[in-house]
């Protein structure tokens, strides 16, 4: 099925970004990001900036050099970009051998668990190229080996992150309210430009006090290994795509749904839109074979993920409702209802193009309320 | 012990959006005062500083800051043990 081409309606900076994070599948999109990269106005301070923000200077580092656009880039843009995405690249060496490290550690111990999000997508939705940001690695393991894992990770050298933070307890009482997650861990590390090594254990699908919930257990029978690039023989456990699936989308669904990643400016960007476009590229005959929806329709997470995929379809020309027949799910005002939390989206009644592409989504918030209860 | 009802009224109203500026009722779900994840944080770090206290780790569950009044008991019990 073809895509429409982005439109150039917010500028060919951004239609730049939004070609990167479906990824480049044909010649007319590459000729298309060629063209808007060789644009005599390019903004490219505009490009950079939001490159930052979404996560994609190593993407657009190796896009730019890999189409060989050395000598059309101004020299010192060029450069850094250069410079972004080697470093990225050492940076995720680093992960790599220390998600290794982990996993054999974890393992040791009789622990289910599989590596999730960056460390698991970067090797195989982006071809193991080095383009994938990421600044931790994570897991997830079922919440009865929660005590277990805390205690084989402190022998592996991890102390909780709260340790290095601005406000440590701040940190710490938000970990404890928390428990879909163990204290975010990290490891002093001797590496050039890499200080610590972080890592994020979940022990959910979904999030603490959420109305919906997929069994870690289960998705946790369900695994597969993964080759390690550059690791000969060495491979990592990770969710088969359909729990990978549901657990991205229903991740994304929480970044973009709750006022509160607003706040705190960890909402939701491109790259993990550009996460669940490749998931679905990659493994549409399985996710299209039924058995997905199976799961979904039993867990009742079918319309968080269909509101994700709408939104997707509709900013980045997309098909996946239809992939998945979910064009009759995703009804805004049931999830509302369910959700009963504070939410961004009713707020600020922004498309999520125009939402993805705003530099101060924070000054939707509504008004605080007049006194009203008590 | 002293009453802490001012200073601990004071101190929930300057984070929920939702409680009156002359009286909170006690028996009420702070969630329905505008508690949220991030604004329970801030409130009980808020305790902590106001009453010099600090919840200990069994403490650090929803239940003890379900209604106003099961949490002004945590923090007087917590005043307490730190008095004795």
């Amino acid at each position: 099925m073809t895509r429409a081409l982005p439109d150039r309606s917010l500028g060919p900076e951004w239609a730049i970004l939004e070609l990167l994070t479906r990824g480049i599948v044909d010649d007319t999109e590459q000729q298309m990001i060629r063209d808007l990269l060789l644009t005599d106005t390019l903004n490219w301070g505009e490009v950079l900036e939001q490159s930052l923000r979404h996560k994609m200077l190593p993407m657009l580092a190796h896009q730019i050099i890999s189409a060989g656009l050395r000598f059309d880039v101004p020299t010192s843009i060029y450069m850094h970009l250069e410079s972004a995405l080697e470093w990225n690249r050492c940076q995720i060496e680093v992960f790599r051998r220390e998600t290794v490290r982990v996993a054999q550690g974890l393992a040791s111990c009789g622990i289910h668990f599989v590596v999730t999000k960056g460390i698991a997508f970067e090797s195989t939705l982006y071809g193991g190229l080095g383009t994938r940001y990421m600044n931790d690695i994570d897991f997830m393991i079922a919440p009865r080996d929660r005590e277990t894992v805390m205690s084989a990770m402190q022998g592996l050298g991890f102390r909780p992150f709260f340790e290095w933070a601005k406000d440590p307890r701040r940190e710490e009482i938000s970990s404890r309210l928390n428990p879909d997650h163990l204290p975010k861990l990290a490891r002093e590390i001797d590496q050039p430009g890499a200080r610590t090594v972080q890592v994020d254990v979940a022990n959910s699908l979904t999030w603490t006090k959420s109305p919906f919930a997929v069994p870690v257990e289960e998705a946790l029978e369900d695994r597969v290994e993964q080759p390690v690039p550059g690791m000969p023989g060495v491979s990592i456990s990770c969710f088969r795509p359909i729990y990978q699936f549901i657990f991205t989308v229903l991740h994304l669904f929480r970044e973009a749904w709750l006022q509160k990643f607003v706040d705190f400016g960890t909402d939701v960007g491109l790259m993990k839109f550009g996460d669940v476009i490749r998931l679905i590229e990659r493994n549409h005959d399985e996710l299209a074979d039924g058995a997905l929806m199976q799961i979904m329709e039993a867990h009742n997470v079918t319309h968080p993920v269909a509101w994700v995929l709408r939104h997707l379809d509709e900013t980045f020309h997309t098909h996946t409702l239809e992939l998945l027949t979910l064009e009759k799910d995703g009804d805004e005002g049931l999830l509302r209802s369910q959700m009963q939390s504070s939410a961004y989206v009713r707020a600020s009644g922004q498309s999520m193009r125009a939402r993805l592409q705003s530099k101060n989504r924070g000054s939707v918030r509504p008004a605080t309320p007049a006194h009203s209860g008590s | 012990m002293d009453d802490i009802s001012a200073q601990f009224e004071q101190c929930l109203r300057r984070h929920l959006r939702l409680a009156k500026p002359d009286s909170i009722n006690y028996d009420m779900e702070l969630a329905q005062l505008g508690l949220d994840s991030m604004t329970a944080v801030a409130v009980l770090l808020d305790m902590e500083k106001t009453f010099g206290i600090k919840f200990p780790d069994d403490m650090l569950v929803e239940g003890t800051f379900r209604t106003a009044g099961r949490l002004k008991e945590a923090v007087q019990i917590l005043r307490e043990r730190k008095a004795s």
